[in-house]
């Protein structure tokens, strides 16, 4: 029997897989336990790289660039960002937590700034432009560009709440519905392949984990679930019986 | 048939989740046992067409935005793309914008190097960046001033001692940028804050459940074709193992002599994605046919 990181590795991926998967039988003291370690294990992954990856070498290495060596040079207005920075932890503490609305506002304002003109551009007027029929190409594409034209008129007018959906609008409003209801069709269809593609992804881990190479991991784990969990099952049973 | 239906109409859930667990579990133990021809999409043939299209010697940012759970999705497309990217001897550049992103670069890039197919070097023909947090301010500022942000490669050497980096100030110095995406940031961020502005030619591969978003950008033109899921993959992983081996014979000088070329995960994947997809279609229409005798009952 081997013995390594590696296969303690291989060991925890394969508990924590068939601890999530068990949710499929019914909530569990399994997936529970997964679940609180997946959020914990996240937020700390995220806090120590945000940490070491963007805090203390955009930050510090600019404030403090002979301790913090990350080649940059000084730069004194960067004390702004770390003042601010603190403002936001004020919200810990009830009686300064005003203070934390300088950061927001700040970002919200920032964030709004660089979207206004980037939404405008990318997703409104050169989607309109394209939008536009090409007469130019081939009679197959000139199709598709009117049927795009279409669903585009129609879905806008089945939004436009101004004037009741009767007459030449209800009609085209309820094209529109037929249009946004394919739409809706093909993202759950996408949304399936990606759900098993992701079971695929897992699945295969756990036929890859079977071999004695990684001590027959997923047999294991699996075999001794399925009995945990059916004492688990019967003994629940049995106690709201009592109850 | 009605008391059939009726019937479907009350099989417990977990009875459907096993037999969608085995659609999937049978043909990834038995892939011989059903092997599904692959169309390639206009989509994919676009994005090959486009890689094809550079030169050696032309810089490509990838960009890489998915992590574990996404994996079996996106993780084959990169695979594909650099394999493509190095047997045209075109300069990789790497960055990350999930946290995980950096994760699955070095997996990736581990994976071409296992395989032995091509003679790349860290520093020289292709280069790693660590995670940067902020999303689409990241985006904005490798728009406007890449050494801005990316004083560093992944391995703390400064990019000024770095040959690759020579001519690289801003996403206008890239020949092209592909984005492998799961979520936000992804696509529609590349499209709005780096490639739109600054008209530099961009490409995606992304999940399932993102392409009915992205593909207006496709239809605009805004993304040069996309690699929509498993089944993208999948198509690109065929057109790049036809490629590798047809340049194999033509002796291309980036491509070692004595390498195997081997295809894909996706495409080993796609036979449990159809059965699954065939299983999943039965069920909505027992499902719904169920449901329509039962109503019709009262």
């Amino acid at each position: 029997m081997i013995l390594n990181l590696d296969i303690i590795g291989v060991w925890l991926s394969v508990l924590m897989t068939l601890c999530i998967l068990s949710y499929l039988y019914g909530d569990n003291p399994f997936y529970k336990i997964a679940e609180h370690i997946f959020v914990g294990v996240s937020a700390g992954y995220i806090f120590a790289l945000t940490w070491w990856d963007q805090i203390w070498p955009n930050l510090f290495g600019r404030l403090f660039p002979s301790y913090v060596d990350a080649g940059f040079d000084f730069s004194p207005s960067y004390i702004i960002p770390l003042i601010l920075g603190i403002f936001m932890l004020f919200r810990l503490i009830p009686s300064l937590s005003w203070l934390a609305r300088f950061p927001i506002a700040f970002i919200v304002g920032m964030a709004a700034g660089l979207k206004v003109y980037v939404y405008i551009n990318s997703n409104i007027l050169m989607q309109i432009q394209n939008s536009a029929i090409d007469f130019s190409k081939s009679g197959w594409e000139i199709f598709n560009h009117i049927l795009i034209l279409v669903g585009v008129i129609s879905a806008l007018v089945y939004f436009f709440f101004s004037k009741e959906h009767k007459g030449a609008i209800g009609t085209v409003s309820k094209i529109g519905i037929y249009f946004l209801m394919i739409k809706f069709g093909a993202s759950f269809g996408f949304a399936v392949m990606g759900r098993i593609s992701l079971l695929i992804g897992r699945f295969e881990d756990l036929i890859n984990y079977s071999s004695e190479q990684y001590n027959y991991a997923t047999p294991i784990i699996l075999i001794s679930m399925i009995i945990l969990l059916g004492i688990w099952s019967f003994q629940n049973n049995k106690s709201e019986k009592n109850n | 048939m009605k008391r059939f239906f009726t019937i479907v109409g009350t099989i417990d859930r977990r009875i459907i989740f096993l037999l969608i667990g085995l659609s999937v579990l049978i043909p990834l133990i038995k892939p011989n046992w059903l092997e599904l021809p692959i169309k390639i999409d206009n989509n994919t043939q676009i994005v090959y067409d486009s890689i094809s299209g550079l030169q050696e010697g032309d810089k490509v940012l990838l960009s890489f935005e998915y992590g574990a759970s996404t994996k079996p999705e996106v993780h084959p497309m990169a695979v594909a793309l650099l394999k493509h990217l190095f047997a045209k001897g075109i300069k990789v550049y790497i960055v990350s914008l999930w946290p995980e992103g950096p994760i699955m670069a070095k997996l990736a890039m581990d994976e071409i190097i296992a395989s032995d197919l091509f003679n790349i070097e860290d520093g020289k023909d292709y280069i790693m960046f660590d995670y940067k947090v902020g999303g689409s301010i990241v985006i904005k500022n490798i728009s406007d001033d890449f050494r801005g942000i990316y004083k560093q490669d992944y391995n703390r050497i400064p990019i000024e001692q770095l040959q690759i980096m020579e001519g690289v100030y801003s996403v206008e110095d890239f020949d092209f940028v592909f984005d492998f995406s799961a979520g936000v940031p992804g696509n529609a961020e590349w499209v709005q804050y780096a490639c739109d502005p600054k008209d530099v030619p961009l490409s995606s591969g992304c999940t399932s459940i993102m392409v009915t978003d992205a593909i207006p950008y496709v239809e605009s033109g805004q993304l040069k074709g996309i690699l929509a899921g498993m089944p993208g993959a999948a198509e690109y992983e065929k057109m790049v193992y036809d490629y590798l081996t047809n340049e194999l014979t033509n002796n291309n000088e980036y491509i070692n002599e004595n390498a195997s070329i081997t295809k894909g995960k996706a495409f080993s994947r796609m036979s449990a994605q159809s059965v699954a997809h065939l299983v999943m279609v039965i069920f909505i229409l027992l499902g719904n046919l169920s449901y329509y005798y039962q109503r019709k009952r009262g």
